[in-house]
């Protein structure tokens, strides 16, 4: 399981961990010192995650970790064994159609260079997730722990209330969908002759 | 900004985790939530040789605290996310709120955040206020230490090498206020105040004015002798020496405690008791 | 899921609307391309040694802890590291110095990187990078610049001051001295930097020999070609072997307008190391240590006004602190020649005279940063404006409406010689007050102050933006080249699309998407057929790159020249193939079209397919291809008027503000991308105020920078930044496209904006920055 490595005066150990990424498994080694966001981009080639600061303030690294915001910046992937782990790289579909949150942040131009995105979309998935319906103001406060340098935070605050506005539209609509589905299939048995079943 | 090497060791319970560290001979360190000690370990200001991840242990996280005789028990693995939506402990759940953001509360924990003990930190001043008896475990055994001695400076306790926090006990106030200044949303705070009214009495808690969360005496008799809030401030603003540093100097540190201390006064006055 | 853009297969997004950004797929989904993504075969990882004292000799630098074939390290001494950069100015008053690529024989400011460790990965070169022992013998720091120089930074300076220069007009003494009043002011500024999301990052790999080798070198920087033309000629390589690729970068700002030290290290030792791609990514504490940050400054200035509160005179004078090292290619001169040249902004004054100094210190480089000086300019002229109606007891909206110049004033020509073209600063202010509904404000602002309340302040400033810059508009600093003119290369592919080749870079202004809608249109096709490449020097002729928002009109005026150009071309093909006039043929949506007809007469496709694999079908004298390249030079700059308003409440007990509302008007000239400008505006904005209330890069007297993480260094984040009302006025500028820049113009009013909104609330000058909580706080408790 483990291999010895020299280093300038130490020696570490590789452990393999297991990870389930997207939906997909990977084993992989590691040292422990290497940060889930190194072996994420390193080893992986998820480079979507980013590392903006490494100590935890700027947010870049974000992913989620069995459905939390967490830092990869600030776990180490040993830590991560047997975690169900969502970057950016997994929110669109396989045709490249982007997810409801990622389709607004287009929308409302919530990117400039980018950098920052793949930090702010996953923690917005997470707080729609949490909260369906925040106002400005609450988007404002949730997305704090992400520093964005070039939009000034306008557009990253619309897309996130345009992702939440847009989710309740299409929720009501299949409200709507399953109460009418609903309706015609007992419309539709009260039609019908009734059979003995038994 | 790359950690130096280091082993890993995944505590299978307190007295493995106990016997990796009393075995390292003070070079191991525990990581809790690692939201403070791996920037420190990025940065190579921390350099141990193993890290003891208590992250495993069922027995240090409570998701529902126990509750007894006024007074909630807390794993010392509760996340900060937990504290903030538990409805056990009012004045722990607030704080807990104001601690970073989300992606922080849901790893940093409250045992971590008292072993760091930031002076600037939420939680040693909440211990402060609720007359926490924190129990610890180490090569000799387990004992408890109560909150009043647990801080010992900037960023240092009475823990030794070998011990791991385990439970967090806290008073439940009867009635409290709490007020905080930081410069941006979700920073540590500059300087905070808490005002809680225990079995025995008001306490009265500043963080960041000193190396460790104080309790004022003086503001706490005018409290108990129904002085005015101006005058429970001017008490304040009295009896503390505050440190200078880059973000605040002496002076404004000083009379921000003694406004945050007015602020949450009024908030613990206007408020109805919890606990019974 | 619910589309939010037009999202039908093709989109015609002719210029003034704003289609999807090409851009943002690639970048939502996490393919972007960024230099630390890049893996390349036998890659290896450096990590800098950097130095511990702010001025100190270097004794000695012991690395034999370590395995020179495991970990290659190197330093000054190193063969290949005799070269330097030197930033040239034909100023005179300018005084040429010096940058290492590693510091050699002293540092000069602690962060400065004395050697270079080679590993597998990044954590292995620092643990190199610890085994690298380096022996110090400090020396006397200097920190401020205007302080007693403690000990000459550089031999060539005794007295540190690398530039000096006096902007001079009309008799300055005598209009003082016949002014109703003068007032006095004397402000500083704070020390702070681009900060981009990405650090710098670069990976360099040297391939054949080492004398005649060919380079490539992956760098996140603004400028390609100009970093190119350098490495040539340091690296004595023929400009057709280096090549320099800036794919998609993290943003930039100026930071990543300059070439590094760290970058021509990097490039020396991948000579060194033939084969081996070597590969840097800065991390954010390297970051704010040693990447170029702006506007440590300091004014002492007066102004003279009549009983009118007309300006008759500005005199004064102006510190820059440069920091260790004249920026390349910028030099010392970048912030205090703009500070001095621009300090009068928008106003009226004729006598006018400034000494302003670019002086070195032991703090790390200062460089180009949105805004370069004018956030600190408009800040200080600002502050004399309201102190002027304060002693003449004038409203300070009304003291700026006097002096502003006009539409009638225009051309008008600045006491430093640089013509204003716009005059449109009363139109910005008008439209800012409206949107603001001043006289509710100042009624809640009355009502407060009679019944108590925390009180409100009405702050405002008024500033011009030089964008664009053309040759003459440009040739300010002196330095060995001008940087007027962009190239752009506009090709139509044999299918029919349309490739362009722009010498520009982007490093989130979205540029591939302004480019595309400004060919598509000026060509006749479709915004989704158009491809834009830029940020590869081997793919376009020549360009300057990004800065001084100059990208919209200067690339965008030779796109728009190119695609003209290759529009015509094309016209005259299909004119001949489908035997009309050319003038009676129209290029429309990637079609021919005969006048007085609606059906299309033939595709571009088809006449491309002709151009490029039918040459039996070309017409005579048609040589095969549809392309041009173009050069554009917009000669002069197209100034930019921008108004900001704000509406702040402060909290006495403990000075903190509450930004209420921020009303922005500017003219963008011809809007390409609505949703683009008012991005960069929103952009600018934040970072105005980030830079006025937050940001500061603190150093200690000696020199060790104390704001050394972003827990210290405080951006401000989506909970501080206001909501932004932005408001435009489109008032054509003299150029193809009528675009003006847009992209520092936020930047330069906040800092102004608050200071007068708290002088409007409390009456308090506000002369140091950034305008903390605790500042305030003490300036009331002063008062009180
Ligand atoms: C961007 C950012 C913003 C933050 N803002 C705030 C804020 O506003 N307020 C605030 O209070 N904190 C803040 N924090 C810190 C955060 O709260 C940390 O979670 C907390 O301080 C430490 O808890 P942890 O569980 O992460 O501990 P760790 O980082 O894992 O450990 C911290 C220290 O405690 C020791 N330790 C941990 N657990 C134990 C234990 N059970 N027994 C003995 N020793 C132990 C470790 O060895 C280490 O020395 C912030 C952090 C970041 C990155
Ligand atoms: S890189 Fe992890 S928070 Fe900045
Ligand atoms: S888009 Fe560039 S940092 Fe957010």
């Amino acid at each position: 399981m483990t291999t010895d490595r020299v280093t300038t005066d130490r020696v570490t150990t590789e452990t393999k961990v297991e990870l389930s990424i997207n939906g997909r498994r990977h084993v992989v080694g590691v040292e422990p010192r290497h940060t889930l966001g190194d072996v994420l981009r390193e080893q992986l080639g998820l480079t979507g995650t980013h590392l903006g600061c490494e100590h935890g303030v700027c947010g870049a690294c974000t992913v989620l970790v069995d459905g939390e915001p967490t830092r990869s910046c600030l776990v180490f992937a040993v830590q991560m064994d047997q975690t169900e782990i969502t970057t950016i790289e997994g929110l669109a579909a396989a045709d490249g159609t982007l997810h409801p949150v990622q389709e607004a942040f287009s929308a409302c131009h919530g990117l400039q260079c980018g950098f920052c995105t793949p930090g702010f979309v996953l923690t917005a998935v997470h707080l729609l997730a949490t909260n369906p319906a925040p106002d400005r103001a609450t988007i404002r406060r949730e997305l704090s722990g992400n520093l964005c340098r070039c939009t000034g935070y306008v557009g990253i605050i619309s897309a996130v209330e345009r992702a939440a506005v847009e989710r309740a539209a299409v929720e009501r609509a299949a409200v709507e969908r399953a109460v009418t589905n609903a309706a015609a299939v007992a419309a539709s048995a009260a039609d019908e002759p009734s059979s003995p079943r038994h | 900004m790359k950690s130096a090497p280091f082993d890993y060791h995944r505590a299978t319970s307190v007295d493995d985790a106990v016997a990796v560290l009393t075995a390292s001979d003070g070079e191991a360190k525990v990581i809790a939530g690692g939201q403070s000690l791996v920037p420190l370990l990025s940065m190579r200001m921390a350099q141990p040789t193993v890290l003891v991840d208590l992250n495993g242990l069922a027995e240090l996280r409570s998701d529902r605290p126990t509750v007894t005789d006024g007074r909630a028990r807390f794993g010392s693995m509760t996340r900060h996310a937990q504290l903030a939506i538990q409805t056990h402990h009012g004045l722990a759940a607030e704080m807990a709120g104001w601690i970073g953001h989300t992606a922080i509360r849901t790893r940093g924990t409250l045992g971590g955040s008292l072993a760091h003990a930031d002076p600037n930190a939420e939680c040693p001043a909440l211990a402060l206020a609720c007359d926490a008896a924190l129990s610890v475990q180490g090569a000799d055994g387990v004992r408890t230490i109560p909150a009043a001695e647990f801080f010992a400076g900037m960023l240092q306790t009475a823990l030794a090498d070998d011990e791991i926090l385990t439970v967090i006990d806290l008073a439940v106030p009867r009635r409290w206020g709490f007020a905080e200044l930081a410069r941006r949303h979700g920073d540590f705070a500059l300087v905070l105040a808490t005002v809680t009214e225990l079995a025995d009495g008001w306490r009265v808690v500043v963080g960041g004015v000193e190396g460790t969360p104080v309790r004022l005496a003086d503001a706490e008799a005018a409290l108990s002798s129904d002085a005015s809030t101006d005058e429970v401030g001017r008490t304040v603003e009295e009896s503390i020496v505050a440190y200078d540093d880059l973000h605040a100097t002496s002076r404004y540190r000083r009379a921000m405690a003694a406004e945050l201390v007015r602020r949450a006064v009024d908030q613990a006055r206007r408020t109805q008791g919890e606990a019974s | 899921m619910v589309a939010s853009l037009d999202q039908s297969t093709t989109t015609a997004g002719p210029i003034g609307t704003s289609p999807r950004r090409k851009e943002d797929h690639r970048l939502l989904t996490g393919r972007g391309r960024f230099v630390s993504d890049l893996q390349l075969p036998r890659m290896r990882h450096v990590a800098f040694v950097r130095s511990t004292y702010a001025h100190a000799r270097i004794v000695s630098i012991d690395c034999n802890e370590l395995d020179p074939i495991d970990h290659p390290v190197f330093t000054a001494l190193s063969p290949g590291f005799e070269v330097g950069l030197f930033a040239q100015s034909a100023l005179p008053g300018y005084v040429e110095t010096e940058q290492p690529p590693l510091a050699r024989g002293k540092t000069r400011f602690a962060g400065e990187a004395i050697a270079a460790v080679v590993a597998d990965d990044r954590y292995q070169a620092e643990d190199a990078a610890e085994g690298v022992v380096v022996d110090y013998e400090p020396l006397p720091v200097t920190v401020r610049a205007w302080d007693e120089p403690q000990h000459p930074v550089h031999d060539a300076a005794l007295d540190n001051v690398l530039l000096a220069r006096t902007f001079s007009a009309g008799d300055v003494d005598a209009a003082l001295a016949a002014a109703a009043v003068v007032v006095r002011r004397e402000v500083v500024t704070n020390r702070h930097g681009g900060n981009p999301m990405e650090g710098r990052a670069g990976v360099a790999l040297w391939e054949g020999s080492a004398r005649d080798g060919h380079l490539t070198f992956w760098s996140g920087t603004q400028i390609p070609h100009l970093v190119r033309n350098l490495l040539a000629e340091l690296l004595e390589l023929p400009e057709s072997n280096v090549r320099v690729i800036a794919p998609d970068v993290g943003g930039g700002f100026g930071t990543k307008a300059v070439l590094y030290p760290e970058d021509l290290a990097l490039c020396l030792m991948a000579r060194s190391l033939p084969g081996t791609p070597l590969k840097w990514v800065e991390d954010r504490a390297e970051h704010l240590a040693a990447a170029t940050a702006a506007r440590d400054h300091r004014y002492e200035l007066e102004a003279g006004f009549d009983a009118e509160g007309h300006l008759v005179g500005i005199r004064g004078e102006a510190w820059c602190n440069v920091g260790a090292y004249s920026v390349y290619p910028w030099t010392a001169g970048i912030e205090a020649l703009m500070a001095g040249g621009l300090l009068t902004g928008p106003y009226k004054v004729e006598n006018y005279r400034c000494s302003v100094r670019g002086v070195a210190t032991n703090t790390a480089p200062s460089g180009p940063y949105r805004g370069v000086a004018r956030p600190a300019t408009v800040y200080a002229m600002e502050c004399l404006l309201d102190s002027g109606a304060r002693a003449l007891g004038m409203d300070s909206i009304d003291i700026r409406r006097v002096n502003l110049i006009g539409p009638d004033d225009v051309p008008y020509r600045l006491p430093t010689r640089l013509i204003d073209d716009t005059g449109h600063y009363a139109e910005c202010l008008d439209a800012c007050i409206e949107r603001l509904g001043l006289d509710e404000l100042r009624a809640e602002q009355a009502r407060r102050r009679a019944e108590g309340g925390k009180p409100i302040g009405i702050g405002l400033a008024c500033y011009n933006e030089l964008t664009g810059l053309g040759r003459a508009a440009s040739a300010g600093p002196r330095m060995p080249f001008r940087t007027g003119h962009e190239a752009c290369t506009v090709r139509i592919n044999p299918d029919g699309k349309v490739v362009v080749l722009s010498g520009v870079t982007s490093q989130g202004q979205g540029l591939e998407t302004t480019l595309a809608q400004v060919v598509a249109e000026a060509v006749g096709v479709n915004y989704d057929d158009v491809e834009v490449r830029y940020g590869d020097t081997d793919q376009s002729l020549w360009g300057f790159g990004a800065f001084s928002s100059r990208q919209a009109v200067i690339a965008g005026g030779a796109a728009n020249l190119a695609a003209v150009d290759v529009r015509e071309s094309a016209l005259r093909l299909a004119a001949e193939l489908y035997e009309a006039s050319p003038d009676d043929l129209r290029l429309e949506n990637g079609s021919f079209y005969v006048a007085g007809s609606p059906e299309a007469v033939g595709t571009l496709a088809d006449a491309a397919r002709v151009a490029y694999l039918e040459s039996n079908r070309l017409p005579p004298g048609f040589e095969p291809g549809l392309d041009a390249t173009r050069f554009y030079d917009p000669v002069m700059g197209a100034f930019a008027a921008g108004v900001q308003v704000a509406a702040i409440e402060l909290d006495p007990s403990t000075g903190e503000i509450t930004i209420l509302r921020w009303v922005c008007v500017e003219d963008a000239g011809r809007v390409v991308h609505p949703q683009i400008v008012d991005g960069q505006i929103a952009g600018s904005l934040a970072q105005g105020i980030g830079g006025a209330q937050y940001e500061h890069l603190v150093y200690d007297d000696e020199g060790n920078l104390r704001t050394g993480t972003l827990l210290d260094y405080l951006m401000p984040t989506s909970a501080e930044i206001p909501e932004f009302e932005i408001g435009h006025i489109e008032r054509p500028a003299d150029n193809p496209l009528g675009v003006r820049g847009v992209g520092e113009g936020g930047t330069l009013g906040p800092a102004a904006v608050l200071a007068s909104a708290v002088a409007d609330a409390v009456g308090i000058d506000i002369d140091q920055l950034p305008l903390t909580p605790e500042r305030l706080w003490l300036a009331l408790e002063d008062q009180r």
